[in-house]
């Protein structure tokens, strides 16, 4: 489903946002992006948007090279995908209703598959009684739904969160990434961005580690930081989870422990699931 | 994809009014430059009107008698064109002469005429237009001629003041129209300033360019169809002001209103005119705000 093939992006000031980097996405996999601030997730999420265009490498997306779309494709590519983003970026003076109704007005749909399609969508987001609420009345993590709703309305083949628990709590985030787990489900290949630790430990899901532009881990069912028992394995060691650009072992980069960002949410993470050794999976 | 117009027309009646101080400001330049180039255009059609015979800078015309034969026709243009005065010299024939007098006279005067009592022409251009009483009086009364015509000083300082005003007019309606293009730009920036949030959501889920353009495009021509729909009134009113609609008759055809006078048609065609020049104007303004500020 999303293929990147050698990918460098720069920017101006020659900093390097994404490194050579080549990750292969298969359709209805549920992925999390992590690692720092910088570390070029963000970028990772803007050339699947084709925001931005790579200096190198090529860029799979749904059957496509995105690189050769044209200016005039662009809409198109992205009627295939839905995106959520930390803000909500919802429109104030519109109802919850209006803004999920407003995805779909704006690309042509006619007015009959707005009225089947809105309510369904926000019946599985649970917001069905909130149809006629503005944003301002809603707490946050609603407006992340109303946000998820609007992402997915139009049946996207792809879902890119870019950090959308960032400004919930830890509670309302689990609802979030629960709903984004049924999106999933329905075969929807979903790609979160994120900084949250606890999200991604309890998820256990695959997981893709970026550190300043360069992919340092790509793990089925990871966890957020390091995991201790892959690190010590190494490299060698015959696991599903490949530790990638890991020369040795604890004194290896891929060893450097990775910040865990917000240890506010140390005190009040959710316990680790109960999930088989992560090395005996098949990624 | 279906770009629905109600959609455009929705979009863009709500941003003309959330932005209405600015809309006025536009729709009002519009309205004054058109209102300008409107009349110039009116004046000029008019002044053409009134001294139509003197087009093409003609400085004299030399009637032939209707009985003339076509041997003394011929002997009054070659004199003519060997004349040292003469510049260049053109014969006019009946048709040509009968198809301008029903131009010039009242219609209960054409009606009378045919073609055959219409006398032809030579229309002469001068090397100096203040020595036409010379070619007057040389061929005045010589076989054939029937008489020698010359427009009196007035008729030329008239045509000049009016040529001056038309191209002060002109000059002025040109600085305006690109003030009130300069004003739509800015109008259609502030909307796409206003709606920001709007345009990235729409980017965002795959709206095409056109469908996020055409709005803004429809809000700066609707200001210009607006400023050229009060510069048609004004162009209406300076008509029936002016009383340039007056059926010309036998006692009113020397009287200036009169000869200036022209049918509601040649208004209209001003006004369709006027209509286009508006809404080009605002396109014009609206594209290149969309081009510049609308990154899309």
């Amino acid at each position: 489903m999303i293929t990147f093939q050698n990918v460098t992006k720069t920017y101006k000031g020659s900093t390097v946002a994404l490194r050579d980097c080549s990750v292969d996405i298969e359709k209805g996999e549920f992925v999390f992006l992590v690692g720092p601030s910088g570390s070029g997730k963000t970028t990772f999420i803007r050339l699947l948007l084709r925001e931005e265009v790579p200096d190198s490498g090529r860029i799979w997306e749904a059957g496509k090279d995105i690189g050769r779309l044209s200016n005039a494709r662009i809409p198109y590519l992205r009627r295939n995908i839905g995106c959520v983003f930390q803000d909500f970026r919802l429109l104030p003076n519109k109802t919850v209703f209006e803004n999920v109704a407003f995805a779909l007005e704006v690309i042509g749909r006619p007015r009959h598959v707005i009225a089947t399609q809105v309510p369904q969508v926000l019946d599985l987001v649970g917001l069905s009684k909130k149809r006629d609420n503005l944003p301002g009345e809603l707490s946050g993590g609603e407006q992340q739904r109303v946000a998820v709703a609007r992402a997915f309305v139009n049946r996207p083949l792809i879902l890119l969160a870019d950090e959308p628990t960032g400004n919930l709590d830890p509670k309302t985030s689990l609802g979030i990434m629960n709903l984004l787990d049924r999106i999933n489900r329905t075969g929807t290949t979903v790609v979160v961005a994120t900084h949250d630790a606890g999200m991604v430990d309890h998820m256990r899901r695959r997981v893709i580690e970026l550190d300043r532009g360069v992919v340092v881990r790509d793990q089925a069912r990871g966890v957020y930081g390091i995991d201790q028992a892959v690190a010590a394995a190494g490299a060698g060691s015959p696991t599903g989870a490949r530790v990638l650009e890991a020369p040795a072992g604890p004194d290896g980069p891929t060893a450097r422990p990775v910040p865990r960002r917000g240890s506010r949410r140390g005190a009040i993470r959710r316990p680790p699931l109960p999930v088989p050794d992560a090395g005996t999976e098949e990624a | 994809m279906a770009l629905s117009g109600s959609y455009v027309a929705k979009e863009a009646v709500t941003n003309l009014w959330r932005n209405r101080l600015m809309t006025v400001a536009a729709v009002l330049t519009v309205a004054v430059s058109l209102a300008l180039v409107g009349s110039a255009l009116l004046l000029k059609q008019g002044t053409s009107n009134a001294t139509v015979q003197w087009q093409q800078h003609v400085d004299a015309i030399v009637w032939v008698a209707p009985n003339a034969t076509s041997g003394q026709s011929a002997t009054i243009g070659r004199q003519l064109s060997a004349d040292p005065f003469v510049r260049s010299c053109i014969h006019r024939s009946q048709s040509y002469d009968y198809a301008e007098a029903k131009r010039i006279l009242p219609a209960e005067e054409v009606s009378v005429l045919t073609v055959g009592d219409m006398p032809s022409s030579y229309r002469c251009v001068l090397y100096n237009p203040a020595e036409a009483s010379a070619i007057k009086q040389q061929f005045t009364g010589r076989p054939g001629v029937d008489r020698v015509q010359y427009p009196e000083a007035q008729i030329r300082t008239m045509e000049n003041v009016i040529h001056v005003l038309q191209w002060v007019f002109l000059s002025i309606a040109a600085v305006l129209l690109l003030s009130a293009a300069v004003l739509i730009l800015n109008t259609i920036r502030m909307a796409i300033f206003a709606r920001r949030r709007e345009v990235s959501v729409m980017k965002l889920v795959g709206a095409t360019n056109w469908f996020i353009r055409l709005p803004f495009m429809a809000e700066g021509m609707t200001q210009g169809f607006l400023g050229s729909a009060v510069a048609v009134l004004a162009v209406f009113s300076l008509y029936w002001g002016l009383g340039l609609d007056t059926v010309k008759t036998v006692a009113n055809h020397n009287s200036l209103a009169a000869q200036m006078s022209m049918g509601i048609g040649q208004v209209a065609l001003t006004s369709v005119f006027v209509v286009v020049v508006g809404v080009a104007v605002g396109a014009v303004g609206s594209a290149l705000a969309v081009r510049r500020f609308l990154e899309v």
